[in-house]
């Protein structure tokens, strides 16, 4: 992706699928400078634990690698750390916090299915007002202030987010699931076979 | 490559080049092959091509944030990162920190700068269109701004010339609205790409084409001389080719300047003034700051090329003050830093694809489709607004991004993230921006970089027109989806988005054909300062609303040739 064609396409790309301050924190749309300040993030290793087990449901090792194979974890906090402010770590603890309460880590397999699946039905509502308090924000005069006052992307959403990020991009990730391809030397269009693995690059 | 670095003890050349970016590289090029001696000047540190491309052939995991912003860069880079995630850890190399260059925002604008050798041509979009016949035309038609002291005629040998040399694929089209030039084979449209094209001719009576880019599709000896070779269909154009397909002034301009034995560079040195010699009337040299010991020097030449970017080229005139030209070098009209114009962009339209599901990509296209300016062109008349947009845009699967917003996890997603989705299209314009003498950019009077250079402040805005016609770019794109069959179909239209974002800032020394209302002459040349040339984007009196460095380019090798000519006549 050129610069040049990068506005018109990123929506395209991201297919409407990240959310707002992961675009932000990938595309930095807005002004940097109007956020609150930067923030030493850091999960202790209860939390640390529930992360990791969380993003190896989401991406299982299966014939190829998992997430925690894949690096996953230490990724996730890394990105959390680096690239996301205080509001995002808030909701993000509060969401390993829930997980805890619930007792996610004494339930077996299928119990911590129930339990990720319930999370994800009700992040849809959390994703409702967040996206509403996002647009609001858009047309408020009072952004800084809303800033630093709002809450941060719901857990579940920002949990699958880097996940997907990480694992995808990953060494492991990459050439488990896709052709890796760095060099193609030329450029056409296919018709896929099946099984055919896609192409990364 | 050998680059005759060695600076003249004298510190006397023929041509002095302000800049190394862009138009600087093509006014070295230009002048050494016409048997000048130059000294190109840049203010930012050296970048040799290739060897010093560190991200270029980087792996996804080899870039610990996966090229995301992390806070502390977003930041330094703050000026930047208002356009996406230009500054990353792929291509941050060769992006500007804003923390240590700072500028004064009056009104807002978004001003990205890129202070190396190269410049901005290092990481430049590559959309290469020639403007047409009424986009010189334009002012004078409708009374806006000043009418253009050229016209096509006079500027299409020279584009031929610029496009023969950086290597232009795209296709004859025939078209007014958008002339073809000398094209290397064009890039593929895809599939969904080919239907979309077919139906919006049908319904709509709107050519698109594939874009035309500065990519070497097939590299002609000229270009194979240089080092240059076709490109390998990675789109990682902007971390630096190493393989030189990308046109850049490091890949092209500069190695074919250093050819000639003519060319010396100084790095890391800031032009803070223009010499003006009260007595020859002309401008003897210039003065240069070292941006880091900040040692002060001074340079002379027979004539000087102002190529630092339109912004620091009205700066740079702005703050070499004379008896003569105590307002600025060639600022007797105080259109200096005035009419300031950029493409404005971020606002489009989006859709879903159905169909077309066996089929895939080999290869990353570092292109896109291009749709010419329809509006206010042939039978089309708007009442809302004057002049028009172009589009780019293009279809893509959607890849495993997708399923963040999707339900699931577990083996079944992770399988199903491994394919690919649906394809999906959209379109962004770019429009004509309006030259308006109260969007401005001036010198503060107090306030000083850490150079003791006064510190530009920017007082500009869109008007009325861009407005209106944002609306209609976000409609129209979404008219052709439509057309198209698609569905899904969304619109956008930032608010955000600010003059220079575009990074097509252009128009603070404009060209005209009256001393009193212009900068530069039809050579560009300052009125009252023949042996000062101004080549970039600072030149233009109008905007149109195509890419523009193709005719800076033009504009540049044009001018070249005429103060050679001028320099053996005598004349300057």
């Amino acid at each position: 992706m050129n610069r040049r064609e990068y506005i018109s396409h990123v929506a395209v790309l991201l297919g409407g699928a990240f959310s707002m301050p992961t675009l932000l924190a990938i595309e930095r749309l807005e002004y940097p400078r109007a956020e609150a300040p930067a923030a030493v993030f850091q999960l202790n290793n209860i939390q640390r634990t529930i992360v990791a087990e969380v993003a190896e449901m989401i991406i299982p090792q299966t014939e190829t690698a998992g997430a925690k194979e894949a690096g996953v974890p230490s990724f996730i906090e890394l990105m959390l750390n680096d690239c996301y402010r205080t509001p995002v770590h808030l909701s993000f603890i509060e969401g390993v916090e829930e997980l805890r309460a619930a007792g996610f880590l004494t339930k077996n397999g299928a119990e911590k299915t129930e339990l990720l699946r319930k999370v994800e039905k009700d992040t849809k509502e959390l994703m409702k007002a967040y996206n509403m308090q996002q647009s609001k924000m858009g047309d408020n005069e009072d952004r800084e202030l809303m800033k630093v006052q709002t809450k941060g992307l719901p857990f579940w959403r920002l949990m699958k987010e880097l996940t997907l990020l990480g694992y995808f991009t990953s060494e492991a990730g990459i050439k488990g699931s896709f052709e890796y391809v760095p060099i193609p030397g030329k450029l056409e269009e296919v018709k896929i076979k099946p099984n055919q693995k896609i192409y990364a690059y | 490559m050998n680059l005759n670095l060695t600076v003249d003890k004298t510190h006397r050349y023929d041509a002095i080049v302000v800049g190394s970016g862009m138009t600087g590289g093509m006014a070295a090029k230009e002048l050494t092959e016409k048997g000048l001696s130059v000294l190109m000047i840049e203010r930012g540190r050296e970048v040799k091509h290739i060897e010093d491309y560190d991200t270029a052939m980087k792996a996804p995991w080899e870039f610990a944030h996966r090229g995301k912003v992390p806070v502390h860069s977003a930041e330094e880079l703050w000026a930047n990162n208002r356009f996406g995630t230009l500054a990353n850890e792929e291509t941050g190399p060769f992006f500007t920190n804003d923390k240590q260059n700072p500028y004064i925002e009056k009104r807002p604008f978004d001003w990205i700068r890129a202070y190396h050798t190269g410049g901005k041509s290092m990481h430049w979009g590559r959309q290469s269109y020639r403007w047409n016949r009424r986009d010189f035309e334009a002012n004078a038609l409708e009374g806006i701004g000043v009418d253009w002291p050229i016209r096509y005629d006079d500027l299409a040998p020279w584009y031929t010339h610029a496009e023969k040399f950086v290597g232009i694929n795209g296709s004859k089209d025939n078209l007014e609205v958008l002339p073809d030039g000398f094209f290397l084979p064009p890039m593929p449209m895809y599939s969904p790409e080919r239907h979309f094209t077919e139906k919006v001719k049908t319904k709509l009576g709107r050519p698109v084409i594939i874009g035309r880019t500065a990519n070497l599709t097939k590299p002609q000896p000229w270009h194979i001389a240089l080092g240059r070779a076709t490109c390998q269909y990675r789109s990682k154009c902007a971390r630096g080719c190493p393989y030189g397909a990308v046109y850049s002034s490091l890949s092209g301009a500069i190695p074919a300047a250093a050819k000639t034995k003519r060319l010396s560079m100084l790095h890391d040195s800031i032009v803070a003034e223009v010499l003006y010699d009260e007595k020859s009337q002309k401008a003897k040299g210039v003065r240069v700051i070292n941006q880091n010991t900040l040692e002060v020097s001074e340079y002379f030449a027979k004539i000087i090329f102002l190529n630092a970017g339109s912004m620091n080229t009205a700066a740079l005139l702005l703050n070499s003050k004379s008896s003569r030209f105590p307002n600025g070098l060639g600022n007797d009209s105080d259109q200096v830093g005035r009419n300031i114009m950029d493409h404005h962009l971020g606002v489009g339209a989006n859709a879903s694809i159905e169909g077309f599901e066996e089929n895939i990509v080999f290869g990353q296209r570092p292109n896109s489709l291009y749709i010419p300016r329809f509006r206010n062109w042939g039978n089309d008349r708007q009442t809302a607004y004057l002049r028009g947009f172009g589009y780019q845009g293009g279809a893509s699967r959607s890849d495993w991004k997708r399923g963040a917003g999707q339900d699931g996890f577990g083996a079944d997603f992770k399988k199903e993230m491994t394919q690919p989705g649906m394809w999906s299209i959209g379109f962004g314009g770019f429009g004509e921006v309006l030259p308006n003498p109260n969007n401005r950019m001036y010198l503060d009077s107090e306030k000083k970089d850490k150079w003791g250079i006064p510190m530009i402040v920017f007082d500009a805005a869109f008007g009325e027109n861009e407005i209106a016609m944002r609306k209609d770019i976000a409609n129209s794109a979404a008219e052709m989806l439509e057309a198209a069959g698609f569905k899904s179909i969304t619109t956008y239209n930032r608010p955000e988005v600010h003059l220079g974002l575009g990074i097509h800032e252009m128009g603070t020394a404009r060209m005209g054909k009256d001393a009193k209302t212009s900068v530069l002459n039809k050579y560009n040349q300052i009125h009252a300062c023949k042996n000062v040339f101004v080549t970039d984007g600072a030149a233009m009196a109008s905007s149109s609303c195509v890419n523009p460095s193709l005719t800076y380019m033009a504009l540049t090798a044009r001018a070249a040739d005429f103060a050679v000519a001028e320099l053996k006549r005598k004349n300057l």
